[in-house]
C-alpha cells in the first residue's frame, strides 16, 4: 500500500484523533461523548483526506462504534446515569435502513435501465422536440440529464449523456464557444438533477436517513414537491449562464441517435417495473405504503423475473450504500451519547437569525463539498442540525426539516472543480474544457444555489411543510 | 502515482523508426513512447519497463529484423501473461502470408499495417488498439478519455455502473 503524503498525514491525524479525547476529560461531556469524539475525528479526517476509500472508512466506523461505544462493546457493558449503550445491532442495522433498501430498489431499477438501454431510448425520445438550435439543444440536453440523474446515478447519466455529446462536439468547430458550453452543460445539470428525487444522491439519503432517526418521515412525493421547484429554477439558471459565458456561433447543431426500444419480454418487464415503482413511489402521499417498501418492487419482481441476474447483482455500487450506513451509525452514537449536543452547545446560535443560520449551513456546505464528497459533507453536518433542533439551542425559529434540506441540497450546488463531483470530473476528462471555465461557471452556480436555497428555505418550504 | 502505459516501436531501420515515432508524438504525453532496433533490445525494454511497475499497451513491430523476426518475438512476448494482452500490431511491407498467419494464430495479432502507411491510418490503429486496452484492463477511463476514443471510454463508464459519492 503506497500513500501519499496527503493520504499518510491523514492516517497519522485520523488516529490521533482517535486516541486523544481518551486522555482528556472535557468539562460537560461524558465519557461515552469522549469515545465518540475520537470515532468522529477519526471518521471525519479519514473521509477528508482518504488514506483508505471512503467506503472502507465507514464500515470502521460502524466496527468502531460496535467495540468501543456498545453494549456488547469492551467499555460500556451496563447503562449508566449519563449513558445508555446501543445494542449492536442498532450499528449494523444501518446498512439495512430504509433508506438503503430504498436506494437499493433504486440501483437496481438503474441497473436494468442500462441494461436494457432505456436511460438512451428515453434520450433520443425525448431530445427530438427541441429542434437543431444550439441554446434549444443544449435545454433540451439539460432536461434530459437532470430527469435522468433524478432516478439514475449522476455519474452514470453523465457518461451515459457524454456519449451523445462527444459526436456533436467533434462536429463543432474548434473555436466554438459552444462545445465547452455542452461539456459542461452535462455535468451541471446531472448535479442539479440529483436534488429532485430521495433516489437521485445519496446526500438526499444522508438527510432522510437522519430524519427518520428522529421520527420524521418524509414521502418520496412530498420530497419532490420541496425539491423539485428549486431544481428547475437552478436549472434553467445555469442553462442562461453557460449559453451567456460560451456564446454559441454555430447556427445550428445536429443530433445523431438512432435506435429503437428494445421489445424483448425482459425489456418490457423492466418498462413496466419501472413506471410502477415510479408512479407508487410519487404517490406515496395518497397511499401511505412507505417508499423503502416499494423500493422492493423491482427488487423482487426483477429478479424473479430474471431481468436482474446474479452477475447483475453482484456489479451494483455496494459501497454507497456502506458510505451512506457509516454516516446514519455515526449519528446514532453523536447523538446518544450527548456529543452532537456539545459540539453545538459550545456556540452561540440564539444570537444568529434564522436566515445567518440557512447561510452559515448553506455556504459551508457548498464550500466542504466543492473539495470534498457530497455524501461526506452531509454526513459530517446534519449530526450539527439535529443537534441545534432537538437541544432547542438555536430556540424556536429552528427548523431541523428545512435545515437539513438546506444541508443536503448544498451538498449538490457545488460544482467548481474537477474534484467537486464525479460528472464534473469525467466533463473535465474529455479535454473540451479547461478548469477555468469550470470554476469560473461553478463558482457562479455556487453563489446562486445558495441565494436559492436561501429563498426557499425561507418562504417556500415552510409553506409546503406546515 | 499510476502506472504508465507504454508504446514500444521495434523497428531497425532509422528513417522508418523516425517517422513512425514522428507521427507517435501527439500520443506521448499519455503514453511514453520507447523503442528498440532488434528484438533481443525490445526484451530489454520491456523488461525495464515492467520492472519499473509499469505496462506496455501497444507494441508496433516490424517483422524484418536483425536476428529474431518480428512475428517470432511477439509470440515469445505472448506466451509470457504479464504481456499477454498488449496489443501487438505488425507493421511491415515484408511479412508473407504464412508469417502473418502464423501471427494471427500464435500471437493474437490485433493489427496489420502495410508500409508506406498514412498518419491518419496509423492514428485510428493506435486509438482503437489503446482503447481496448484500458477497457480490457479495467484501466481508469477517464486518464486517457482526451486522447482515445472517448465515446467508447464513455460508453464503458456507463455500463460499469458508476456512483456517486
Amino acid at each position: 500500500m503506497n500513500l501519499s503524503r496527503k493520504q499518510l498525514v491523514g492516517l497519522v491525524l485520523g488516529l490521533i484523533g482517535l486516541v486523544v479525547p481518551f486522555f482528556l476529560s472535557i468539562e460537560g461531556l461524558s465519557q461515552a461523548g469522549h469515545v465518540a469524539l475520537g470515532i468522529f475525528f477519526l471518521a471525519a479526517v479519514f473521509w477528508m483526506l482518504e488514506p483508505f476509500p471512503i467506503y472502507a472508512t465507514s464500515v470502521l466506523v460502524i466496527f468502531l462504534q460496535i467495540l468501543l461505544l456498545s453494549k456488547e462493546g469492551f467499555i460500556f457493558k451496563e447503562i449508566t446515569e449519563v449513558y445508555t449503550p446501543d445494542s449492536y445491532t442498532a450499528f449494523i442495522g444501518t446498512l439495512a435502513s430504509p433508506i438503503i433498501i430504498l436506494f437499493l430498489g433504486g440501483f437496481v431499477l438503474a441497473d436494468a435501465a442500462v441494461k436494457y438501454n432505456l436511460d438512451r431510448n428515453l434520450t433520443r425520445i425525448l431530445l427530438s422536440p427541441f429542434g437543431n438550435k444550439p441554446q434549444f439543444i443544449v435545454l433540451g440536453l439539460m432536461i434530459v440529464t437532470a430527469l435522468l440523474s433524478a432516478f439514475m446515478s449522476n455519474t452514470a447519466t453523465t457518461a451515459m449523456m457524454m456519449t451523445v455529446i462527444l459526436p456533436i462536439i467533434a462536429r463543432i468547430d474548434v473555436d466554438d464557444p459552444l462545445r465547452i458550453g455542452l461539456a459542461l452543460c452535462i455535468p451541471f445539470a446531472a448535479n442539479i438533477g440529483g436534488i429532485a428525487t430521495p433516489i437521485g444522491t445519496p446526500p438526499n439519503a444522508v438527510v432522510i436517513g437522519a430524519l427518520s432517526q428522529q421520527g420524521i418521515n418524509i414521502p418520496f412525493g412530498e420530497w419532490m414537491i420541496l425539491a423539485t421547484p428549486l431544481v428547475v429554477v437552478v436549472l434553467l439558471f445555469a442553462w442562461i449562464l453557460l449559453l451567456t459565458m460560451f456564446k454559441p456561433k454555430a447556427n445550428s447543431v445536429k443530433v445523431d441517435m438512432s435506435g429503437a426500444f428494445n421489445t424483448s419480454k425482459n425489456a418490457i418487464i423492466l418498462y413496466i417495473a419501472f413506471g410502477f415503482t415510479v408512479l407508487f413511489w410519487i404517490t406515496e402521499s395518497f397511499h401511505g405504503v412507505k417508499s423503502a417498501i416499494i423500493a422492493l418492487i423491482p427488487v423482487v419482481f426483477l429478479t424473479l423475473t430474471g431481468v436482474v441476474t446474479k452477475e447483475d447483482i453482484r456489479k451494483l455500487p455496494w459501497e454507497v450504500l456502506w458510505l451512506v450506513a457509516g454516516g446514519i451509525s455515526l449519528g446514532i452514537s453523536m447523538k446518544s451519547t450527548g456529543l452532537a449536543e456539545w459540539i453545538v452547545g459550545s456556540i452561540e446560535w440564539s444570537s444568529f437569525g434564522a436566515i445567518t443560520l440557512i447561510l452559515v449551513f448553506s455556504i459551508v456546505a457548498v464550500m466542504m463539498s466543492n473539495f470534498l464528497s457530497n455524501t461526506v459533507t452531509a454526513t459530517l453536518l446534519i449530526p450539527l442540525a439535529v443537534s441545534l433542533a432537538t437541544s432547542g439551542i438555536a430556540g424556536e425559529g429552528f427548523n431541523l426539516i428545512i435545515v437539513s434540506l438546506v444541508i443536503g441540497v448544498s451538498a449538490s450546488m457545488a460544482m467548481m472543480l474537477p474534484i467537486s463531483t464525479p460528472p464534473n470530473a469525467i466533463a473535465m476528462s474529455t479535454g473540451t474544457i479547461q478548469t477555468a471555465h469550470m470554476a469560473k461557471a461553478g463558482f457562479t452556480m455556487g453563489i446562486f444555489g445558495v441565494l436559492m436555497v436561501l429563498l426557499y428555505a425561507l418562504f417556500y418550504w415552510p409553506l409546503i411543510l406546515n | 502515482m499510476e502506472k504508465q502505459i507504454y508504446i514500444l516501436v521495434v523497428e531497425d531501420e532509422l528513417e522508418v523508426m523516425d517517422a513512425l515515432v514522428n507521427d507517435l508524438q501527439s500520443f506521448e504525453t499519455y503514453f511514453p513512447v520507447e523503442t528498440a532496433n532488434s528484438s533481443e533490445e525490445a526484451k530489454k525494454v520491456v523488461e525495464q519497463i515492467y520492472y519499473g511497475g509499469n505496462e506496455i499497451g501497444l507494441i508496433l513491430c516490424d517483422h524484418v529484423l536483425p536476428g529474431q523476426n518480428g512475428v517470432d518475438f511477439l509470440i515469445e512476448l505472448h506466451a509470457d501473461v504479464l504481456k499477454h494482452d498488449s496489443k501487438k500490431v505488425l507493421v511491415t511491407g515484408q511479412a508473407g502470408l504464412e508469417d502473418t498467419i502464423h501471427a494471427i494464430n500464435s500471437a493474437d495479432l490485433d493489427h496489420y499495417i502495410a508500409k508506406p502507411w498514412t498518419k491518419e491510418q496509423l492514428d485510428s490503429v493506435v486509438v482503437k488498439q489503446l482503447t481496448d486496452y484500458v477497457i480490457e484492463e479495467k484501466l481508469n477511463p477517464m486518464r486517457f478519455m482526451a486522447i482515445l476514443d472517448a465515446v467508447r471510454l464513455a460508453e464503458y463508464m456507463r455500463e460499469h455502473k458508476l456512483s456517486d459519492y
